[in-house]
Formats: structure tokens, C-alpha cells, sequence
């Protein structure tokens, strides 16, 4: 369960301060799969980065499972994020030199997970989302927009996170594709019990998840 | 996969850039193991010319050179003092008189020449000579009275002296004990050839028949025409008690000789006694290897520093360009030791790569390098003693041979090499490293 409270996000810069994300508040319970939608510089990736720990907040309280994620040091944030919380670009962000098998087995790789684990579990991930083991043995540059994307997936799902951050996950991809990854994102949702959590400008892509949040000028509203 | 596969591989991401980084490196580290060959080998001739030299010090008469000069004969005393100084392993006394045909049977075995008969008082064309006299002039046969027959400079008679010197080697017969008093002798080769002597055969000195113990080869034939005694048999029948002619000084380590020299020179002052050590004459001679020696450490020093320089460029550009990597890898779990540490394998390889080809250039490039340093500076140190006379000809006698070095590549050079390798990767990492901890992934999802 994500719980958020009284968020704000405030940058400096001179004497201009400007507010991301203004005074935040919501929940989501285990497995839903959760929109926000926002105009481009509406705060939509600072909220991201904010749940996601990559980044503190002003004021405010961000708790999952329980805890509350803004009171860890920066050692403890990055376990954090390497156990309970998956990732999802829109440029995919894989390793280009490494193959789509250790892209996965590299989040198992810091979070200690012995070297065969990690492997069968990569390779059960990539079969999952649709990637047999030719195309698990390719590196990105060999791979299409969408299947790079899945790649990203199964590495968002390698430690078994409780929550999946997804920026734009379908930003570059194709129409059909997009609906592909949100089709599956959905399934895994309901068989991992992950929440997730997608950010997008496509109200198509929005309207297909469990709830919808819209943010405007860093303020937070439910949309249906 | 790991840490280390991972930075390994990174290394080779992109092949023109890697190429080129290993390539200047190399260079780098090349110069460096050329340098360090360098070194070592004029460090090894350093020790050779040094230990060659031998760590003794003469003490002889203030003013006094042999049978020249004059000043105050040495006394027990002063030698007391002597072999009271710090580092002092033992000293060799000496008295050195002529047997002529006054006190001896003896005949000298060298020919008088135009020299002997210059500098030896047969100088019959001279006003008041006659030719009688330099037909029957013969040189002096020289005694040296000693401590110790088993020393190498026995017969020598101090720097510049008269003497011969030379390495006492025993023909036939056997040695004496210096320290006694009887009438014994070694003579040399030449002189017992010309005057029929042979192991138990005696001859007269100071009107005393003196027995020969053993025949001796000097190398030379000044020495070989000399004979050897204990010094307290010389003292008493040339009615010298107690005088010595010059000491010969054995110091415990070459490294103590200079302070030893002084601490001598001290004691015993510089009106009473002349201490000279060979150290003196060696460290003018010695003196462009030690510059070649400054020149080496400075360019390794200036090789290793450059390639630092190009391995932290080189990382800070790489750590540059992949900072939304560092962000993801931040993101999913991985923390600053482990990516800093990735970075590190990568500058590491980069290096060890640069170290092989390094290794390659040292081994072909360190001998002519180390001969045309060595030439350049011999030719240098010649020249300026061109004009030079006494330690002058022994500097440009050295300035020939320190060109004779020889240059070897053993597992301490590259040992050496590879520990200016990985000091390279690591000083050259530093900074990078900083750089990625100061990366924060918040930045990276702006930057999406």
C-alpha cells in the first residue's frame, strides 16, 4: 500500500523558487495499476521521482508498506529502491553494452542475489514478457523499441518490487505496441500483486488503468 | 556478470577511443619503464664504480709522498687514535725504507734508467757529476715494514706516492706475521730472480742476515723489485722506533667512508697528517650518472604524472557521457562503491593495457636511451676535465668507463612498472569517482 501525505517538492534557484508538486496527497492499495496525467512541466516526473526515492521531498510524508521512505539516509534509500521499488523510462535506460539477459540479472546483482539465482530468474522474466533466448542473448541495439521496453519491464520486476514507476512507458513507442506494454503491465500488476504507478500524457493509455490521477501546476486530482 | 566483467567490458565500448587512450598511455608508461631501466642501471654502475673503488682511507705524513716531500713521521699514537674512530675496522701501518748498497747485498732488479737516475741521485751530467758514478748507479731496493703482508696496498706508498701498490700474491712459500719481530722477508719476484733468492735463502740488510719466508708477484714490476717485512723488524734495524710512513684505513661500509675520511682528517688535524680517501676522486668521476640518475627520477616522475593526467581526463569524459547510466544503475539498486568501483576496473584495464605496451617500448627503447643519457653526460664531464690534472685524468679515466653500462629488465622493473600502473589508474580515478557519488538519479528522471 503507497501512502502519500501533505507532499510538496520546492526548487531553488536565486531568489526564484518554484513549486513542483504542491502539497500532495493519496493512496493506492497492492496490485492497481495507477495513472497520472499531466501536461508537459506539470511536476509529473518530480512526483515520480519523489515515490520512487530518487529524490527527497520539501515537506510531506511518503510511506509504502508502511514505512515512511523520506525519513532514510541515502544508503538505506538505495537498498530501498534496489528491493521494493521497480523502474520504467521511456527511453528504456538499458545498459547498450550489456545483453538484455544481464540487463535484468543486474538489479538481482546489487540486491546480493547469487549469480544462477539471477540468471533463471532473468530468463524467466524475459520469457514472461514475451523474449526467447535468442533475443535474451541480444544486446539493445539489436532489439526493437517494444521489445527493449519489455526488457525494461522484466528488469523493473527482477527483485519483486512492491511498486513499478513508470515514466512515459509508452512514450516512444508505436500505438499498437504502447497498448502491448500497457496490456502487460496490467497483467503483471494482477500476477505479481505490484502496484504500479505510470506517468503519461496519452489519456488512451490512461483511461485503460485502475485509477487516474491528474496533476496541474504540481496540485493532485483524482479523475475518476 | 559483476563489477570487474562489466568495467572490463566497458572498456572496450568504444574501440577508436580505447585505441587511442591505450595507445598515449602506452607511450606514457613507456617513457616511465625506460626511465626507471635507466636508473637502475646507472644506479647498478653507480654501486659497481663505488664498490671497485674499495672503502679505504690513506693516512700519511702531512707534506710527505713516499720517499718526497717532507713533514713529521706518524706515530702509535696517532694511529691509536685512528683506529679508535667510529666505523674503523682496521688499519694497516706501514714504514717504507731504501736498501742501498750500503746496508744490503741486494741489487735492484729494475734498470736505473734516465728517470732513476734523475730522481735517484745518479744525475751525472749535472754539475759536479762524474762518470764513474752513473755507471755504477744502481736504485735503491725499497723495504716496506707492515702489520699486515695480506693487504692489497701494502706496497703502495699513499696517493700519488712512490709506491706501486698492487694485490700480494704468494708465489711460493708462505706469509709472515706482521705483528712479530724476526727477520723475515717476502721478496719480490724480480728482485729474488736477479739476486738468486729462494724460499730459505737469506740475504743482508742494516748488516743483518734476513731469511726469505716466500716470494710474491705484485702485478708490477716496481713491486716485484721491493721486499716486505714486519714493520717492527723494519723499525728496529733502520733504527726507527716506533715511526710510521703512512696507514691504510678499512672502513666498515662504503656509506660511512666520507664521514669516516672527515672524522679522521679531525682527529688527527691537517698539519700532522694528509687523509685521502678514493671516495673523493669517485664522486667528481661519478657525478653525470648522478645527474643522469636526477634526470631519470624527474621524467618517470613527469611520465607517471602525464599519465594520470590522461586517465582522468579520459574517465572524467567517460563518467561525463554516461551519467543517466550512473542515474539508472543508481535507481535500480546499486550503490556509489559498486559503480565507483566498475569506473575503476575500467581506468584499471585502460592502464594495465597501456602498461603492455609500455612494458614493450621500455625493454627496446631502455638501453639506447640509458647509453645516449650516459654518452651525452660522459662527453660533457670529459670535456669539462679537459684541462684537468691529478683527479682530472682519474675523472676522465671514469667518464670512459661509465659509458660501459648495461641495461637489464628483471621481475623488479616490471613489478615497478606495474605499481606506476595501478598508482596511474587509481590517482587518475579519484576524481571520477567524486564525480559519480556527486551523480543523483533525480537528475537523470529530469533529464528523461
Amino acid at each position: 500500500m503507497l501512502k502519500v501525505s501533505n507532499v510538496t517538492k520546492q526548487f531553488s534557484s536565486g531568489d526564484t523558487k518554484v513549486v513542483a508538486v504542491k502539497d500532495v496527497s493519496f493512496e493506492v492499495g497492492d496490485g492497481r495499476f495507477v495513472s497520472i496525467v499531466g501536461k508537459s512541466g506539470s511536476g509529473k516526473s518530480t512526483l515520480l521521482a519523489l515515490l520512487g526515492a530518487l529524490d527527497r521531498p520539501t515537506s510531506g510524508k511518503i510511506e509504502v508498506g508502511g514505512d515512511d521512505i523520506t525519513k532514510y539516509r541515502d544508503h538505506a534509500l538505495t537498498n530501498y529502491r534496489g528491493s521494493a521499488i521497480g523502474f520504467i523510462f521511456q527511453s528504456y535506460n538499458l545498459i547498450p553494452n550489456l545483453t538484455a539477459l544481464e540487463n535484468v540479472m543486474m538489479p538481482m546483482e546489487f540486491a546480493g542475489v547469487g549469480a544462477a539465482q539471477r540468471r533463471k530468474r532473468a530468463e524467466e522474466l524475459l520469457t514472461q514478457v514475451g523474449l526467447d533466448a535468442t533475443k535474451q542473448a541480444r544486446k539493445p541495439g539489436r532489439l526493437s523499441g517494444g521489445e527493449q521496453q519489455r526488457v525494461a519491464i522484466a528488469r523493473s520486476l527482477a527483485n519483486r518490487p512492491k511498486l513499478i514507476l513508470a515514466d512515459e512507458p509508452t512514450g516512444n513507442l508505436d500505438t499498437q505496441t504502447g497498448k502491448m506494454i500497457v496490456e502487460l503491465l496490467h497483467k503483471l500488476a494482477r500476477s505479481e500483486k505490484t502496484t504500479i504507478i505510470a506517468v503519461t500524457h496519452d489519456l488512451e493509455i490512461a483511461g485503460q488503468t485502475d485509477q487516474t490521477f491528474v496533476l496541474r501546476d504540481g496540485v493532485l486530482s483524482a479523475a475518476k | 556478470m559483476g563489477v570487474i566483467s562489466r568495467g572490463v567490458r566497458n572498456t572496450f565500448r568504444n574501440g577508436i577511443r580505447t585505441f587511442s587512450i591505450v595507445i598515449i598511455l602506452g607511450l606514457s608508461i613507456g617513457l616511465a619503464i625506460t626511465m626507471l631501466i635507466a636508473r637502475q642501471a646507472v644506479q647498478a654502475k653507480i654501486d659497481s664504480v663505488k664498490s671497485s673503488i674499495g672503502n679505504t682511507i690513506s693516512v700519511s705524513p702531512a707534506g710527505a709522498r713516499g720517499f718526497q716531500g717532507g713533514g713529521t713521521p706518524l706515530t702509535a699514537d696517532e694511529i691509536a687514535k685512528v683506529s679508535a674512530t667510529a666505523h674503523v675496522v682496521s688499519v694497516t701501518t706501514t714504514l717504507q725504507d731504501r736498501l742501498t748498497s750500503s746496508n744490503t747485498n741486494l741489487v735492484s732488479s729494475i734498470d736505473p734508467g734516465t728517470i732513476g737516475r734523475r730522481f735517484g741521485g745518479g744525475g751525472a751530467g749535472g754539475p759536479g757529476g762524474n762518470a764513474a758514478a752513473e755507471a755504477n748507479f744502481t736504485l735503491p731496493v725499497t723495504v716496506t715494514g707492515t702489520n699486515d703482508p695480506s693487504s692489497v696496498s701494502t706496497l703502495g706508498g699513499g696517493p700519488g706516492g712512490g709506491g706501486g701498490g698492487g694485490t700480494v700474491k704468494i708465489t711460493s712459500g708462505q706469509s709472515f706475521d706482521g705483528k712479530s719481530d724476526t727477520n723475515v722477508a717476502l721478496v719480490g719476484q724480480d728482485l729474488a730472480t736477479k739476486n738468486n733468492l729462494k724460499v730459505g735463502s737469506t740475504f743482508t740488510a742494516y748488516g743483518t742476515a734476513i731469511q726469505v719466508v716466500g716470494i710474491f708477484d705484485a702485478g708490477n714490476t716496481f713491486s716485484n723489485s721491493g721486499l716486505l717485512m714486519p714493520i717492527a723488524a723494519v723499525q728496529r734495524l733502520s733504527q726507527q722506533p716506533g715511526v710510521i710512513s703512512s696507514a691504510t684505513v678499512q672502513v666498515d661500509s662504503i656509506t660511512n667512508l666520507e664521514g669516516t675520511t672527515t672524522a679522521i682528517k679531525n682527529t688527527l688535524g691537517t698539519t700532522v697528517a694528509d687523509v685521502v680517501s678514493q671516495q673523493d676522486t669517485s664522486a667528481q668521476a661519478l657525478a653525470p650518472l648522478d645527474n643522469i640518475k636526477s634526470i631519470s627520477l624527474y621524467s618517470l616522475i613527469g611520465a607517471v604524472g602525464a599519465g594520470a593526467a590522461i586517465i582522468l581526463l579520459t574517465m572524467l569524459m567517460i563518467v561525463r557521457e554516461r551519467r543517466r547510466e550512473i542515474g539508472v544503475m543508481k535507481a535500480i539498486g546499486a550503490q556509489n562503491l559498486k559503480i565507483t568501483a566498475q569506473f575503476m576496473v575500467e581506468a584499471v584495464t585502460f592502464t594495465l593495457m597501456g602498461a603492455g605496451i609500455g612494458f614493450v617500448i621500455g625493454v627496446i627503447a631502455g638501453n639506447p636511451v640509458t647509453k645516449l643519457l650516459v654518452a651525452n653526460s660522459a662527453q660533457a664531464a670529459t670535456a669539462a676535465s679537459t684541462n684537468g690534472r691529478g683527479f682530472g685524468r682519474a675523472f676522465r679515466a671514469a667518464g670512459t668507463s661509465i659509458t660501459n653500462i648495461q641495461t637489464t629488465v628483471g621481475w623488479e622493473i616490471l613489478l615497478w612498472g606495474l605499481l606506476a600502473a595501478i598508482v596511474i589508474a587509481v590517482v587518475g580515478s579519484a576524481i571520477p569517482a567524486w564525480l559519480i557519488s556527486k551523480v543523483r538519479p533525480a537528475e537523470v528522471m529530469r533529464a528523461e
